[in-house]
Parts: C-alpha cells; sequence; structure tokens
C-alpha cells in the first residue's frame, strides 16, 4: 500500500505533534507516525513544567518565554483543557556561596526580561512553610507554570485531525529513500510506503535512530531521568520548587560541595525538583543519567536518593506515599540546545528534536518555528543557534 | 442507557465508561495507552481495581480476545509506600 503526503513526521511525542498541528495548519497535508503508542515515548514520562528560570540568558531562555505565552491562549485555539497552570516557581538556596551565584545568575536573567527575584527568609517561609529551615533565601518566579502533557498531546492530535492530519501509533519508519522526482519514500513497519515532499525527524531520544534511516547522524543522545509520583495530597506550599545546588553545580563546577554519596550523587545526576500536578500528585525529581542509555527500568538507588532527598528538604513529606517510579529519555544535545530546521545537503528532510529537559515547554514555539521555516516566513527570533550544526559528540 | 455510560470504570480516578469507550473509539488499543488517554489506573491502587473492567471493555469492543491484552506495565513500589520507609537517613538530618 502506498500514501501520499506533504510532510511526514516522524515520531508522535509532543514535539511531532506539535510539528504536525502547526503544519497543518499551514495548509500542509501531514501525517504523523509513531513506533510505539500514544504518550509512550519521554512525553509521558516526564514533569509538567514549562520552567523558565532555570534557563540561562540566550536564545533557549527567550523561545522558553514566547513558548509560555504561546500556552496561554492554546487552550483557546486547540478548543479544551490543556491543565495549564500559573503556580510559580522558587529555587531553594542552602548557603552564602549558593546566594552569590544565583544572585547573579537572577540579575542576568532580569535583564532578559524574566520575572524573577531572590527573596529572602520570611518570604521563603510564608510561601513554603513545610520547607526545612535549613534554606537561607530563594529565588521566585510568577511566570513558572505547567501543563499536562497527556492533554497538550490530546489537544494537537484532536486540532490536527479537524485540519486533515491523521496520527498512526504502532507505525514505525523502517528504511528511507528518494525516488526520482526527488520525493521521499519512507517504508513503514505496517508494509506501507508513504511518499512525501518533506520528512520531519521529531523521534525524541531515538532521533539519531531514525537519522540513520537517512544516513545522517543527529547528536542526540539519551539521558535517562528517573521520577516518583505520591499520591494525591492536598498543596503543601504556594510553588513548585527547585534546589540551587544542582544549578550551582553547573554555572560554578568549583563550587560543587563535596557530599557523602558524592560517587552515587554524580552517576545519578541527582537535582531536586517538586512539583504538583494539575491532578494533585506531586512530582518528585530527578535524576540525570549518562550510563543508562535506552533502560527503561527504574532502579532502587534511585528510589531512595530521590526519597532521601525529598525527606531532607521538606520533611512533612516523609508521611506521604510513593504510588510509582518511572523514568523516562531526555533527547539531550552536546551543547544543550534544541535541533531544528532543513538538515544541510538533504533537501526535504528536516530535524526538529533534542530538547532535553524541557520539551514540553518548547512543544508549541518549535513547531510554530518549524511551520515559518517551511513557509519562509521570517521568524522574529534568531535561529542560527538552533538550526543543524556540526557538533563534536 | 445514560447511566450506564456515566458508570465509574476507575474509581480512584473518577473515569467513566464513557471516557474508556471514547479513547477505544480514538484508536486506544491497550491498557497502557488507555491509561495515558484517561487516566485510567493511574489512581492510588495503580490500576489493581480498575484494569480487568478495562480490559474486558477492550475484549468486547474490539473483538480481541481478552488473553491477548497486555497488562499495564507494573513499575515500583508495587503498592503505595510511605518516604521514610526509603528514607530512613532522611529523618535524623544534621544541622536541622
Ligand atoms: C524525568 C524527566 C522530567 C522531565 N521534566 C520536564 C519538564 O518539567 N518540563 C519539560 O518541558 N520537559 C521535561 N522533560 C523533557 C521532556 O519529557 C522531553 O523533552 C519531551 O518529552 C521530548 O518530546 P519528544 O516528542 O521529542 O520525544 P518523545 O515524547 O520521546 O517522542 C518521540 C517519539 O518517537 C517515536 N519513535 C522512535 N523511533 C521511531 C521510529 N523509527 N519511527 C516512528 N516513531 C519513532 C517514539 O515512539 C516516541 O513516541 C522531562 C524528561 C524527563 C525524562
Ligand atoms: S481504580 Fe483505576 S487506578 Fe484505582
Amino acid at each position: 500500500m502506498k500514501r501520499y503526503c506533504d510532510s511526514l513526521v516522524i515520531g508522535g511525542g509532543i514535539i511531532g505533534l506539535s510539528c504536525g498541528y502547526y503544519l497543518s495548519r499551514e495548509g500542509f497535508k501531514v501525517q504523523v507516525i509513531d513506533s510505539m503508542e500514544f504518550g509512550s515515548g519521554s512525553s509521558g514520562a516526564c514533569d509538567d513544567m514549562i520552567l523558565l528560570q532555570s534557563k540561562k540568558p540566550g536564545v533557549v531562555l527567550e523561545l522558553a518565554m514566547e513558548s509560555l505565552e504561546m500556552y496561554r491562549f492554546l487552550h483557546m485555539e486547540l478548543g479544551c483543557d490543556l491543565g495549564f497552570k500559573q503556580m510559580g516557581g522558587m529555587i531553594l538556596i542552602e548557603n552564602q556561596e549558593e546566594l552569590a551565584v544565583m544572585e547573579e545568575f537572577v540579575s542576568s536573567q532580569r535583564s532578559c526580561g524574566l520575572n524573577v527575584d531572590i527573596v529572602d527568609r520570611e518570604e521563603l517561609r510564608r510561601r513554603q512553610p513545610h520547607v526545612s529551615d535549613r534554606f537561607i533565601s530563594s529565588t521566585y518566579s510568577p511566570d513558572d507554570s505547567q501543563v499536562d502533557p497527556f492533554l497538550v498531546m490530546k489537544g494537537f492530535i484532536n486540532a490536527g485531525q479537524r485540519l486533515g492530519m491523521e496520527v498512526r501509533y504502532r507505525e514505525a519508519a523502517v528504511t528511507a529513500e528518494k525516488n526520482g522526482a526527488g520525493r521521499w519514500q519512507v517504508l513503514t513497519s505496517t508494509g506501507c510506503i508513504v511518499e512525501a515532499e518533506n520528512v520531519v525527524i521529531s523521534a525524541g531520544a531515538w532521533s539519531n535512530i531514525v537519522g540513520g534511516l537517512f544516513d545522517i547522524s543527529i547528536p542526540i543522545f539519551p539521558r535517562r531521568g528517573q521520577l516518583l509520583i505520591t499520591e494525591k495530597i492536598p498543596p503543601i506550599g504556594e510553588t513548585n520548587l527547585w534546589s540551587a545546588s544542582y544549578m550551582v553545580t553547573k554555572l560554578r563546577p568549583d563550587l560543587a560541595k563535596v557530599r557523602e554519596n558524592q560517587s552515587e550523587y554524580n552517576e545519578l545526576g541527582l537535582g531536586f525538583s517538586f512539583t504538583r500536578t494539575a491532578h494533585g500528585n506531586y512530582l518528585i525529581g530527578s535524576t540525570r543519567e549518562e550510563q543508562a542509555g535506552f533502560k527503561k527500568l527504574v532502579d532502587y538507588r534511585a528510589l531512595e536518593a530521590l526519597s532521601r532527598q525529598v525527606a531532607h528538604i521538606i520533611p512533612l513529606m516523609r508521611h506521604v506515599h510513593i504510588i510509582r517510579h518511572i523514568a523516562g529519555f531526555r533527547p539531550a544535545t552536546p551543547d544543550g540546545k534544541m535541533i531544528l530546521g532543513p538538515w544541510p545537503g538533504k533537501e526535504g528532510l528536516y530535524v526538529a528534536s533534542g530538547h532535553e529537559g524541557d520539551g514540553i515547554a518548547m512543544a508549541p514555539i518549535t513547531g510554530k518555528l518549524l511551520s515559518d521555516i517551511f513557509t519562509g516566513r521570517k521568524s522574529i527570533t534568531n535561529m542560527k543557534e538552533l538550526i543543524p550544526r556540526c557538533m563534536v559528540v | 442507557m445514560e447511566n450506564e455510560q456515566n458508570r465509574l470504570i476507575c474509581r480512584c480516578e473518577e473515569i467513566t465508561l464513557e471516557e474508556i469507550i471514547q479513547a477505544i473509539d480514538n484508536g486506544c488499543t491497550s491498557l497502557n495507552e488507555i491509561k495515558r488517554y484517561t487516566r485510567a489506573g493511574m489512581g492510588l491502587c495503580q490500576s489493581r481495581v480498575c484494569s480487568r473492567l478495562i480490559a474486558r471493555i477492550i475484549a468486547e469492543k474490539t473483538g480481541k480476545p481478552l488473553d491477548e491484552i497486555v497488562p499495564v506495565t507494573a513499575r515500583p513500589p508495587s503498592r503505595p509506600v510511605r518516604i521514610d520507609i526509603f528514607s530512613p537517613r532522611g529523618c535524623n538530618v544534621k544541622n536541622s
């Protein structure tokens, strides 16, 4: 059997679905295929944050701010609830050294227009009465928000289908070649050949494997993240939470403190995030593991480390039950920026992937920018840093 | 009939028969997929109560034999467990 379309999107996670939707909106005939099921990639195994505070000033922060603005109105456009909430966020600061680093970081973000501040101990207590009093201050941004990734994916599917988009799960891309007329012929696992003018690779952490079908090497690799899901409980603070120590380690490696379990800490890439979902469960994260490859298993070590960490930071949480422990694969790139745009030397081949820990936040802007590239409309944002670039992996 | 449609299939997440059927009509064919699509099975009991009911609905709607319907992916902990069980040292943190 053979099918025809203008654009074939390979990978139906939140990014592929956003690309599919925005391309359909421009009148392209789009098909999205995905080898697994709805939500079985990283977009179904992650936190739900649109987190601006963690971003360094530059293109990523600018795009995240734009994406957040899009999310504010997206439910109207897609015609359904997306679980969008703006709870704000605080990054907890434990000592003077961390404070100094975070003060500098926050002031550079403010100069980019981000609404963020450092608050004193008293305000921290007021907004977060249950946080251990070891913390001396924190950042606060009212803008940090969240959505329900499953609702966003469903929203893109339903609104896209109304525009003629087709979405097929359980159909993998298997081989790809160009025909005489210069159109892509993609053979799929159902034995179908999809002929398309353009192909978009948005297969998340698996993008480089799909790239192989097109003889290209995309510098995207899996960075596993494990997190814990609690039973539903009432809100125990005003905002979502992170701790500064992980960010300080990244910004100022020389200040990284030596811990009791340093090697375990490094291997797991342990950082603290604490967010309340629209449904009332808390998500306690997370690890950033380099060596786990595509192993979807969770491990007891991480369960213990994440539990210990949250009990240490929010003692009240000791009494709360964990109902599930999950792992997902962040699509990571060597320079930490997503890859978006036409692949050089391969006409009609595009990549939209590599969002690592920000794919949920960046989904709307990614699809929108891709459709801007397709239509040749000039985009306001500086794209140079995102278009496929040679990187040493 | 309307009452039947409103029947709760997943009690923990309050998901009705109608929502399950809608998910199947929209192309969901497995317990895992219905779980992600509707939240049925994501609750406190982690689908222990609802998964057999949902499997039966899938079988009825799609004609798939019941024993071919794969159970939901099991993830630890298999029962709700209090955080302090995993974090004995978290309880007596120094300098607090
Ligand atoms: C623990 C954790 C916490 C996170 N927290 C956040 C957060 O708070 N905020 C945020 O913005 N982001 C967060 N992320 C990151 C976010 O989950 C990802 O950036 C995002 O889901 C990536 O979406 P995607 O569509 O690119 O990938 P995926 O959702 O993984 O989708 C890729 C799809 O490609 C399909 N595929 C693979 N191979 C093929 C093939 N050959 N043919 C067809 N299809 C194929 C797969 O089946 C998969 O469905 C987190 C991630 C983790 C792991
Ligand atoms: S009844 Fe469905 S999760 Fe408990």
